[in-house]
């Protein structure tokens, strides 16, 4: 089977309801050629989301990552309470937290790529001429393209493998793994409409003169 | 072309990425990529490993929460009385509110686990007040950058966590043994800060006041509570340390929800000076409303957004760098120095190298564990080593020309990056100093931990 034939047979696999369907699809080439259509166009279609429901924008990620990271707080917190005083401790208090965990962390991950708070050595790019800043943030946003491609492909591999092997949590019988997984590839593909949206904000302002590198602020826009 | 060029191409490559300023999250992911492309590692190796480093334990999860911890008693106004404490016992010698700085940096580290979140709360809280004091602008925020290296020493710790994390060692005896060399660390900056600061004739003394001394060790009471929890939970072994973190946030957001209509009632205003505010009143803190908290998380889970990334591609490049023969080459390196000290000495040196252009969490991920195993082969007691190693990582975030700390006090403080390079040497030799004694001396990590 050709490589377009292989990405095109994902899109029937993706709608089968089957995972040993869907892992026997994602796993061929082609999977690779469909995701990187996918996160161009997921990656699209997320910016116009934001773009048309500011709301969405400001909260979406924030909000996810906020109410992930009190719900392992209290889920901790409260272990040690029921440890302490009730004498008894539920399975899952040890095994569902570090799910919620991953969850938080890829979208507050993404919300960084809007916020441009990743840690970087800036010194002689904010120095240089506005044509070498829209340059280097070029190299930035197709970098961080590719970063989304990578991880949508692997993660949805995981996903599939992880359903079709019917993982279930460490120390409960009725949650699965992949249902945490399959927030993986939503997260990266919120990130891959971050960095056209970034794109699109330098390329407006290197083409009307602004100001293209502004100082990022750690904890900014809260 | 021969692999070792493709590598070398690729290294290259990666390195003209980062001076160009690209994050290096980005830098060190497409470094494995290459590499993997190079030696016929499947990328789903580094895909996966995304995902992966979460499910590997329950103790990665302490390091959000600490950070957590962090935001959590700057906004309830704990670390405010923890600095006023440490203003008011330091203030009456020359340089006093530098020393106080560092001091309050050691206290907030010993409720947070994060460098950047020290350097960021305490630098944004006394900077004003040190310019203020006629303190050199420069000096200022190079005392916020160096005070902050105790964050990850003193306990809680992040970095202990991830090091426990990678060579499954108990961090519980980890954060212990980080105890004494965080204070000599902090002791080490103070001295230094006095010097600088007698010879210079900076800082306008207070009088040394006892009751002023008591009213802001009675202020800083929920800090030093804060501070006991932890450090009893995690030394008699009631909490994991992360049940530590997440009993530190529980603990901490309920007294900054009880507090804030407390304060009201019977508090005074922030600017009302210690002396005139009455002891009821140095009882609560500022506190924070439950519409605040989710802007308090909110920040949080921005810097474990930015962390944990990186842990998770350090983790693949690691790997990386292990089937490359990494781990055998520097092995052999270092053992072929010698002895105990030579490896102890050797393994300080590449750390001290590869801290000043790496982020510590990635120097961490990809050093130690394959420097802990050849020191341990020679003798070197693990915890030992790990102090070691992390004390080291930590000069490393005031270290240029990639000195994280450095960059968070030029954030915060307004000072531009190169003009706090020449402030921050002085520290730099305290901490080395430091770290050289506690290398030679094990004791000083493993004289209180529990089982010794």
């Amino acid at each position: 089977m050709s490589i377009i034939a292989e990405a095109v047979a994902v899109i029937p696999a993706l709608f089968s309801g089957s995972a040993w369907e869907k892992r026997q699809a994602f796993d061929a080439d082609g999977m690779w050629l469909f995701c990187f259509v996918y996160t161009f166009l997921g990656g699209l279609a997320a910016h116009y989301f934001y773009k048309f429901l500011p709301f969405m924008e400001r909260h979406l990620e924030r909000t996810i990552s906020v109410v992930m990271y009190l719900i392992i707080a209290g889920i901790i917190c409260w272990g040690v309470i029921d440890r302490f005083v009730f004498s008894s401790q539920w399975s899952g208090s040890t095994t569902i937290p570090p799910f919620l965990f991953m969850v938080m962390a890829w979208f507050a991950c993404s919300y960084n790529v809007k916020l441009r708070t990743h840690l970087s050595f800036s010194e002689f790019r904010s120095k240089m001429p506005p044509s070498g800043q829209m340059a280097t943030l070029t190299l930035d946003a197709a970098l961080w393209f590719g970063f989304c491609w990578i991880a949508i492909t692997t993660s949805l591999r995981f996903t599939a493998l992880s359903a079709d092997n019917f993982q279930l949590v460490d120390g409960v019988d009725d949650i699965m793994k992949w249902w945490f997984y399959t927030t993986i590839p939503v997260a990266f593909t919120l990130m891959s409409g971050r960095v056209i949206g970034n794109w699109l904000e330098d390329w407006n302002n290197y083409k009307s003169g602004d100001q293209i590198i502004k100082q990022a602020v750690i904890g900014g826009d809260v | 072309m021969a692999d070792s060029t493709w590598i070398t191409l690729i290294s290259l490559g990666v390195t003209l990425f980062f001076m160009l300023g690209t994050p290096v999250l980005l830098v060190i992911f497409y470094w494995v990529i290459g590499i993997s492309f190079v030696i016929d590692l499947p990328l789903a190796n580094t895909g996966n490993e995304l995902i992966n480093v979460f499910s590997k334990g329950f103790a990665l999860l302490a390091m959000p929460l600490f950070i957590l911890t962090g935001d959590l008693i700057n906004q309830s106004g704990i670390a405010r009385r923890l600095s006023d404490f440490a203003y008011s016992v330091l203030g009456w010698l020359r340089g006093g509110l530098a020393m106080a700085s560092i001091a309050a940096c050691g206290l907030f580290a010993a409720i947070s686990g994060s460098n950047s979140a020290t350097t960021a709360t305490i630098g944004s809280m006394l900077h004003p007040e040190m310019v203020k004091g006629n303190y050199d602008e420069r000096f200022s925020a190079a005392t916020a950058a160096a005070g902050g290296t105790v964050g990850i020493i003193i306990p809680p710790s992040i970095i202990f966590i991830v090091y426990g994390f990678l060579l499954n060692l108990p961090i519980s005896d980890l954060f212990v043994a980080g105890i004494i060399p965080g204070a000599l660390m902090v002791l080490g900056m103070m001295t230094a800060a006095f010097i600088i600061c007698t010879i210079n004739g900076w800082g306008v003394l207070i009088g040394l006041s006892v009751s002023r001394m008591i009213k802001t060790g009675i202020g800083a009471w929920l800090g030093f509570f804060a501070i006991g929890l932890v450090l009893w939970g995690i030394y008699t072994g009631k909490f994991s340390p992360t049940e530590a973190a997440g009993v530190t946030v529980g603990f901490c957001v309920f007294i900054g929800l009880v507090s804030y209509p407390l304060n009201r009632i019977m508090g005074s205003a922030s600017d009302v000076p210690v002396e005139q505010k009455s002891y009821a009143s140095m009882l609560v803190v500022q506190g924070f409303t439950v519409p605040q908290i989710p802007s308090i998380v909110s920040r949080s889970a921005q810097i474990s957004g930015i962390l944990v990334p990186l842990i998770a591609v350090s983790v693949a490049m690691q790997q990386v760098m292990s089937s490359l023969g990494a781990r055998e080459f520097i092995g052999e390196f270092v053992t072929g120095m010698g002895g105990y000290y030579a490896v102890l000495f050797t393994s300080m040196a590449i750390v001290f190298v590869t801290g000043m252009i790496l982020e510590s969490l990635p120097v961490t991920i990809i050093l130690a564990p394959i420097l802990a195993p050849i020191a341990a082969s020679v003798g070197i007691d693990p915890i030992h080593f790990a102090v070691v190693f992390l004390v080291g990582a930590s000069i490393g975030f005031v270290t240029p020309p990639y000195g994280l700390n450095l960059y968070v006090a030029s954030g915060v403080t307004g000072v531009p990056y190169f003009r706090l390079l020449r402030y921050i040497v002085p520290y730099l030799i305290a901490l080395i100093a430091v770290w050289f004694f506690v290398a030679l001396v094990p004791e000083t990590a493993l004289a209180i931990l529990p089982d010794r």
